[in-house]
């Protein structure tokens, strides 16, 4: 096996601009797929439910976790992307598994807000892309103004490889600048690609822009500075490997032209992402070596090195559990043993596979860059399955408490057992997304780290199991915490005929930073017994889950206990928890409690203009501006706002800067609730109380 | 706020034995020095020393992301509060990132039109009202004079004072002891201004200019040169 003929991509777009039709194109042409149908008509409802809906029809997985095809010689992985942007860990981990992308573009709407979105993550990832610029047969359709957003809006150093030969109705192909020869899409579903000479009106504006695509590249080669200076013939080859170092330091952007709805300009497409995106081992994989502080590690890429591979998706298949993985370091063997880095299990390695659109191949071993998939293997997504001794992560073991809960509850039964199943999986899928049933209400909730967030997995429940549920109002998930030390000395006494009940302990509880909660045993001379000790722990303990004042979780309180006393007969294990409760109690009320928030940190990117509403909108959330950065035409605001303000936000924000501004949002710290709101809360939860 | 007082008059700039700033209402100072000497660090500590005085501080830089700043205020807020053993850190550095607001321009791109329409957006929906701005980065050269008078204009209006830091160049002919040429044509604007020079094993800090007093006052300063602090 080859890797330089390999290539993991990621196609990425707006909704809209035809993701769904492109990639159908592409697995027709590899001959992936042996019939086009189409992804228009319907009702529609938009391109997800379209693409869910050919998949049932089809029995084959578009969307898939990753697609193989094949294109001269070459093996492409086609990776899905996220569509939603919202939460950072399933955008970062599909990110991380491809090393180069396409981004399409409408030629009519050009880039939209959730290109510029998109964008802005691949540059932080330092994705190489070359740009599709798709519809190219509708009226309106503008490539050459597309390409001056891209570099306008996007920064990108945009250069033409093609020019269109007609437009909208009249889209007829395409000119190469880099052959100099027409191309023309024959046959029912354009499989015959035609090559002819360029027509003589196009001449002028191929030469021209053909001469800019040589300026741009020449800025890569020294040889090719040389030739030009000398003008001779260009070597079709130089320019293609000026171009592509170009590309792969994303100082380039390729654009290429096209209709997949048309059959036009795909193929070419293909022989691009071949000749100008990365091979794997051309980019720079990170781990994060945990025997180290997490420390990041540079991996080889090389496939005799130990072993270092990332689970990116799960898929229930009918044979069980299919984990996707990609390899980065290292090769992992049919047979082979491997650790799961986040639970320090070892994993005998079953079955080795890779996936194609409708069948799987059975593998002996899947070497660095590629990407297959494991049969039978218990794990999250996002695990990172290494060689033994090798204690590299590819993702960080910090996990973030969920900062939101909303309470749902099935329509049905059917929509019951549905529910658990997408809910057993889901938690797999994303460490950062829990759920639980209440003890007391036995409603079912879910947790995570924004509405949003919570959203989307709500609508995934619908939509892929068919699971219909009623959703409660979403809840902060405040805290609370004590302020000061404050001691106890609390006797639990009971004598209601047969064997009493007897336990005293004392002590004091004071606040910490460091941890939830923490038990310290100060007791000498064996005034509680040390068979008891362990009861008046679990005892204080309990209490922390739901605090005396609001019933939130209680957090950061250390308990030290100094003294107590039993009694021969009457003392148990029940007795001194029991004990331990009422000592938290007395205690608690008088630490000073108060309640703390989840604080989020919001990043709003708006158009300059908007900068003053937007910073408006953050102050009344009660939120503190920590700064602004201008950058030309867009600004950057940086803010921390309480979760609790930020329901609905994006509606306000949309309507405000008429849609041109975008949010993220991802937990900061817990801070203080102001007294007025905290009295607020008080309010609710003793109405809530008296309600039931 | 026991803790919070005792971190002011302990913080070496407190010297002035009042709680009022350095200099007042529309006036200007400059941190001079080369690069890397600490110009960014002692302006962060004026800044800090502000906040705790419940002043508000708009930092506006030319170079670096928000980031990037926000960064330096942690780091020295945490070496002082260790250094004077302050407990609870945490809940007093709350309290005191509500009296900061960080402003970041690329260098073309900063004008005081510019400046002056910002502020608007911050002081007219009264998200914050700086009492002292701290331009880190801007260039001083034969063009700065329309632009800081404009600046002083501005601070005269909105009543806040400034600092300013001013990269000097080794090349630079200075007169002895004096302010470098490139300055000494708006030195009219300046209150006050100091110099940074680094030693062997500390900074010292230098009074160009300002009223004797403060002068007198200033002149035993000095930086620690690792963790950047005035001693």
């Amino acid at each position: 096996m080859d890797d330089r003929k390999v290539r993991n991509i990621g196609i990425s777009a707006h909704i809209d601009s035809g993701k769904t039709t492109l990639t159908e194109r592409i697995l027709f042409y590899t001959k992936r797929i042996h019939a086009i149908h189409d992804v228009k008509g319907k009702d529609g409802v938009g391109a997800t439910m379209d693409s869910m809906e050919l998949e049932k029809e089809r029995g084959i997985t578009i969307a898939s976790a990753a697609t193989f095809c094949e294109w001269k010689n070459h093996e492409i992985n086609i990776i899905d992307t996220p569509g939603h942007v919202d939460f950072t860990v399933e955008v970062e981990r599909s990110l991380r598994v491809l090393d180069g992308a396409v981004l399409v573009l409408c030629s009519v709407g050009g880039v939209q807000s959730q290109s510029i979105t998109v964008d802005q993550q691949m540059k932080r990832y330092k994705v190489p892309c070359v740009a599709f610029i798709n519809k190219c047969d509708r009226s309106g359709a503008n490539p050459s103004h597309v390409i001056d957003q891209l570099r306008s809006k996007l920064g990108h150093n945009a250069v033409a490889m093609q020019i269109p030969i007609g437009l909208e109705n009249n889209f007829q192909g395409i000119v190469d600048l880099i052959s100099m020869k027409a191309a023309y899409f024959d046959g029912e579903n354009g499989e015959d690609v035609r090559i002819e000479k360029v027509p003589s009106a196009l001449m002028q504006e191929a030469t021209a822009k053909r001469e800019a695509l040589i300026d741009a590249a020449s800025m890569f080669s020294d040889e090719l500075t040389e030739i030009i200076l000398e003008e001779r013939e260009i070597p079709e080859e130089l320019l293609i490997n000026a171009l592509r170092s170009g590309t792969l330091t994303r100082k380039i952007t390729p654009v290429l032209i096209g209709s997949a709805y048309k059959n036009k300009g795909v193929q070419p497409l293909l022989d691009a992402v071949t000749q100008l995106l990365p091979c794997p081992s051309e980019m720079k994989n990170e781990a994060l070596d945990m025997d180290n502080d997490e420390k990041p590690v540079i991996l080889s890429s090389n496939p005799e090195d130990p072993a270092v591979a990332l689970a990116f998706k799960l898929e229930d298949g009918a044979y069980g559990q299919l984990t996707y993985i990609r390899v980065y370091q290292g090769s992992i063997k049919k047979g082979s043993t491997i650790v799961n880095t986040r639970t320090g299990k070892k994993v005998k390695v079953g079955r080795v596979v890779r996936m194609h659109a409708d069948q799987m191949e059975d593998m002996e071993v899947i070497p660095a860059g590629y990407i297959g998939a494991l049969f039978g293997i218990d794990c999250a997504s996002g695990d990172t399955f290494a060689a033994p001794r090798t204690a590299l992560t590819m993702s960080s073991m910090f996990v973030a408490a969920p900062v939101i809960s909303l309470c749902i509850s099935p329509i049905d039964n059917q929509s019951q057992i549905n529910m658990s199943k997408a809910l057993n999986r889901f938690t797999k899928e994303d460490p950062t997304f829990k759920t639980y049933v209440d003890d007391e209400t036995k409603e079912t909730i879910i947790e995570g780290m924004g509405e949003l967030h919570l959203e989307i997995y709500v609508e995934r429940m619908r939509r892929e199991y068919g699971a219909e549920v009623e959703t409660g109002n979403p809840r902060v998930a405040y805290r609370e915490t004590i302020t000061r030390k404050a001691e106890f000395n609390y006797t639990h006494k009971k004598q209601t005929g047969g064997s009493g009940q007897y336990g005293r302990v004392a002590g004091y509880m004071e606040p910490v930073t460091e941890t939830e909660f923490e038990f310290v045993n100060k007791i000498t001379g064996g005034a509680i017994p040390t068979q008891f000790i362990s009861a008046c722990e679990k005892g204080f303990r309990a209490c922390m889950a739901k605090g005396p004042r609001m019933e939130f979780p209680v957090t950061g309180v250390r308990v030290v206990i100094n003294d107590g006393a039993s009694h021969n007969v009457d003392s148990s294990e029940m007795a001194f928890q029991a004990a331990a409760r009422g000592a938290f109690l007395e205690a608690y009320a008088k630490a000073r409690a108060v309640i703390h928030e989840p604080i989020m940190k919001v990043v709003v990117e708006t158009p300059t203009e908007f900068q003053g509403p937007v910073m408006g909108l953050l102050n009344q959330r009660r939120g503190m501006i920590v700064g602004a950065q201008d950058d030309g035409p867009m600004c950057v605001i940086e803010a921390q706002v309480p979760l609790a303000e930020m329901f609905g936000f994006s509606t306000v924000l949309r309507s405000a800067t008429q849609g041109k501004a975008q949010f993220t949002m991802e937990f900061a710290l817990y801070k203080l609730v102001p007294q007025s709101i905290a009295e607020e809360l008080i309010e609710k939860a003793a109405k809530k109380k008296k309600s039931i | 706020m026991m803790l919070k007082k005792d971190l002011i008059t302990r913080h070496p700039l407190g010297i002035q034995g009042d709680e009022t700033d350095i200099i007042s209402k529309g006036e200007f100072g400059a941190v001079l020095s080369r690069a890397g000497v600490g110009k960014t660090a002692f302006l962060v500590q004026l800044a800090l020393n502000a906040m705790l005085r419940n002043r508000n501080v708009l930092h506006i830089s030319m170079n670096d992301p928000v980031d990037k700043i926000t960064l330096w205020y942690k780091e020295l807020f945490h070496h002082l509060a260790q250094r004077h053993a302050v407990e609870e850190a945490s809940q007093l550095w709350e309290s005191l990132a509500p009296h900061r607001f960080i402003m970041t321009f690329r260098v073309a791109g900063f004008s005081v039109p510019r400046l002056r329409e910002r502020l608007a957006d911050l002081t007219g929906q009264d998200i914050f009202h700086p009492d002292m701005v701290i331009i880190d980065g801007l260039k001083f050269d034969e063009s700065t004079r329309e632009c800081l008078a404009d600046l002083k204009k501005l601070a005269g209006e909105q009543s806040f004072h400034a600092w300013f830091s001013v990269h000097t160049h080794r090349d630079e002919e200075t007169p002895q002891d004096g302010i470098p040429s490139r300055l000494l044509v708006v030195e009219d604007l300046f209150d006050i201004v100091l110099q940074l020079q680094p030693s062997e094993t500390d900074i010292h800090i230098k009074p160009l200019k300002g009223p004797s007093k403060m002068i007198s006052g200033l002149t035993h300063l000095t930086l620690d040169a690792s963790s950047m602090l005035i001693k």
